[in-house]
């Protein structure tokens, strides 16, 4: 076992964090307050392969694992201009299509997560069905060769940033006429496909959407793999997701932390700086240690999804996922504090975190959902629910 | 095809407090961060532009302690080919006359070089002597603080930039260049190039690999040594204005006081 990363992930880290450097949270806020995106941040990263890290080296990407791609998405956030939609993108997209897509869907989407250049959303969540995904009404109908899908997504992200949607939709049983899930590449300029930005709180670069399918038509080959895998499809692309989701929370816990301890260190309101009192230096050393246990478990997962351990990867993909929530919104919290009256100014920036510091607790599973899944996998106790 | 040797130095991250070690003086390796320093980047970006322009290959080359293979592998992440790495305690305290000779006797074991790029000077030494001394010892034509670099078949254009303003230089190959902070912006290492740096040759060198004798390198026959260093003294609090209304005034009669205005 080691707890050392690999000298190429170590560089890795360093080249992300340099790049990171030169954009920074100021360029982030800006773009978010003057409701624009990231794109050339986006594009940089993407043109260096940092986004396509992951997927296979045959279709032009590096060749690694998740936990690359995990330490590129923490970095950044680390640097104060996280990209939202590198957890979906390269982490659920690319996988999925990956590991289940036909030779000709591989062809023609992975070169384009490789660079960057596809940017693919994801939709699970429905109006009615957000913690419950066994209630998802979007269904597919056979027409012909192809299908026709209906239903209603919300809250997904950057699509108006993306080329298409993979959506978790649900087809009919030929035999038994039960519905079974079922995965779609949609392209957002399909007719029939409406999106609708939803007004969020947050500050944020990234927008969400509801989404509206009103008979869409799609070819045969915009169904993901074989009809009958998308519940192994879902399973391989959620690991990556929560593990992405980790990073990301780790990496804004660490901006926030880093923040708050320079103040720290130069604010001098009595004789010696503030962090010299307690009460200030504990509640940061303390996100510090949840910080990192939450980026050792995530860490942890990403190294059991890359050895090809799909089940144990998923008890810590959760953990890890449930320990960053909290980790970082005690973190950004802290960081607020410690600033004092600045911690809530525009100047230092850190007041625009506090909402959306809290979206790992809530997406992509509420950390109920997650606390509930190791009552009952991890300790045997009975579902409540 | 210009075969070409970038020469690059690892220094304490200038981010970091650097400070010199209290017995002889020379740079605590260990108080600071290690970074291949900024203007080697830039010589990097340089060979490399050179080289996507021309074909050719690029040789890193780097006189340092162990610790120095993390500079080599960045600008081996960066595009280099392969690179020589010259370690031996025996050059502890090195001044800018032996590093010199240690890399034109390293540079001697590249067949055919046509062309050695450095940064102008370090972070850490600032001497900004090497290149010239270098270019001496290898008998090559220098062309020093470049802001341009333009290779021509076997002509080299430099624009060169000091305080005195902007000269053009011209040379035949094989030169001596070092570049200035405005020749470029480095790029980032891709995924694919810091995978690759580590499949890279690294040749380690030794002094008596170079024919060279440990008593001609080192701190006890260097030209120069550092006697004393006091650290350089805490920024003083500044002066405060209270605004009563006559603000402007009171930053206006400062400035006349330090006569900035
Ligand atoms: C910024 C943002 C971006 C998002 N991006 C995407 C995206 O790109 N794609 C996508 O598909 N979705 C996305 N989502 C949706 C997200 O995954 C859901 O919001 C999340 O799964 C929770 O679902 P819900 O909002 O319907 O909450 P609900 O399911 O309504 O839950 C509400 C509350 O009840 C609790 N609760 C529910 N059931 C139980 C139970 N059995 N036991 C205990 N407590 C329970 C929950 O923990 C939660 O606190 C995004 C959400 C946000 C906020």
């Amino acid at each position: 076992m080691s707890f050392v990363e690999s000298e190429e992930r170590i560089a890795l880290r360093k080249a992300v964090a340099d790049l990171g450097r030169k954009y920074g949270h100021e360029y982030y806020l800006k773009r978010a307050k003057a409701n624009e995106h990231t794109d050339e941040l986006w594009a940089e990263a993407g043109k260096l392969g940092y986004l396509g890290v992951n997927v296979p080296e045959e279709f032009g990407g590096g060749g690694g694992g998740i936990g690359d791609l995990a330490a590129v998405c923490e970095e950044l956030a680390a640097a104060g201009c996280g990209l939202l939609q590198m957890v979906v993108s390269p982490a659920i997209c690319a996988t999925i299509i990956a590991r289940f897509g036909t030779d000709e869907q591989k062809r023609r989407w992975l070169p384009g997560f490789a660079d960057g250049t596809l940017r693919m959303a994801f939709a699970i969540t429905e109006p009615d069905a957000g913690s419950n995904s066994h209630k998802l009404t979007t269904t597919a109908k056979r027409d012909g060769d192809g299908w026709i899908l209906n239903g209603r997504k919300v809250f997904i992200s950057c699509v108006d940033e993306s080329q298409s949607v993979l959506v978790v939709g649900r087809t009919e049983d030929a035999k038994t006429g039960k519905l079974k899930p079922a995965l779609f590449v949609v392209p957002t300029d399909a007719e029939g496909f409406t999106a609708h930005r939803i007004d969020m709180e947050m500050v944020s670069a990234d927008w969400q959407f509801s989404l509206f399918l009103d008979d869409v038509r799609l070819p045969a080959d915009a169904l993901v793999g074989s009809e009958d895998a998308a519940l192994a499809q879902l399973f391989a692309g959620l690991n990556p997701e929560r593990i992405m989701a980790t990073a990301y929370a780790v990496g804004t816990g660490r901006f926030a932390l880093s923040k708050a301890v320079e103040y720290a260190n130069t604010r001098t309101v009595w004789k010696a700086p503030i962090g010299s009192h307690q009460a200030v230096a504990h509640p940061l050393a303390d996100a510090h240690v949840q910080l990192e246990l939450a980026k050792l478990m995530g860490q942890k997962a990403a190294a059991l999804y890359d050895a090809g351990d799909d089940m144990a990867a998923g008890e810590s993909a959760n953990m890890a996922k449930y320990a960053a929530g909290e980790a970082v919104v005690k973190a950004v919290d802290q960081a607020v504090h410690t600033h004092g009256g600045n911690g809530l100014t525009s100047e230092y920036g850190l007041g625009s975190l506090l909402a959306a510091s809290r979206l790992t607790r809530i997406a992509p599973v509420s950390r109920e959902m997650i606390l509930n899944f190791i009552a009952q996998f991890s300790l045997g106790l009975p579902k409540s629910y | 095809m210009p075969n070409i040797v970038v020469l690059v130095k690892q220094v304490p991250d200038t981010y970091s407090e650097r400070k010199l070690s209290d017995g002889d003086k020379t740079l605590d390796r260990d108080s600071a961060d290690a970074v291949l320093d900024e203007i080697n980047e830039r010589a990097v970006e340089e060979a490399l532009l050179i080289k996507e322009a021309s074909e050719g290959e690029v040789t890193v080359l780097s006189v340092g302690p162990d610790r120095a293979t993390e500079a080599i592998r960045k600008a081996l992440s960066m595009g280099a080919d392969k690179a020589i790495h010259v370690s031996d305690a025996a050059l502890h305290g090195a001044d800018v006359i032996q590093t010199a000779k240690v890399l034109a006797a390293a540079i001697g074991k590249v067949d055919g070089v046509d062309l050695v790029i450095a940064g102008n000077e370090s972070t850490d030494g600032v001497a900004g002597a090497v290149p010239a001394i270098l270019a001496e010892l290898l008998g090559y034509p220098q062309l020093t603080h470049a802001r341009k670099v333009t290779v021509e078949g076997s002509a080299i254009k430099v624009e060169r930039e000091t305080s005195d303003g902007i000269t053009h230089l011209e040379a035949n190959l094989p030169a001596v260049v070092s570049v200035g902070e405005k020749i470029n912006e480095p790029r980032y290492p891709s995924f694919k190039g810091i995978m690759a740096a580590k499949k890279k040759p690294v040749e380690t060198l030794t002094v008596a690999d170079l024919g060279l004798s440990a008593d001609e390198v080192g701190l006890a026959s260097a030209w120069t040594q550092v006697l004393e260093a006091s650290p350089k003294p805490p920024r003083q609090a500044g002066q405060k204005v209270a605004d009563e209304g006559d603000g402007g005034v009171k930053v206006a009669e400062y400035l006349v006081s330090q006569k900035l205005i």
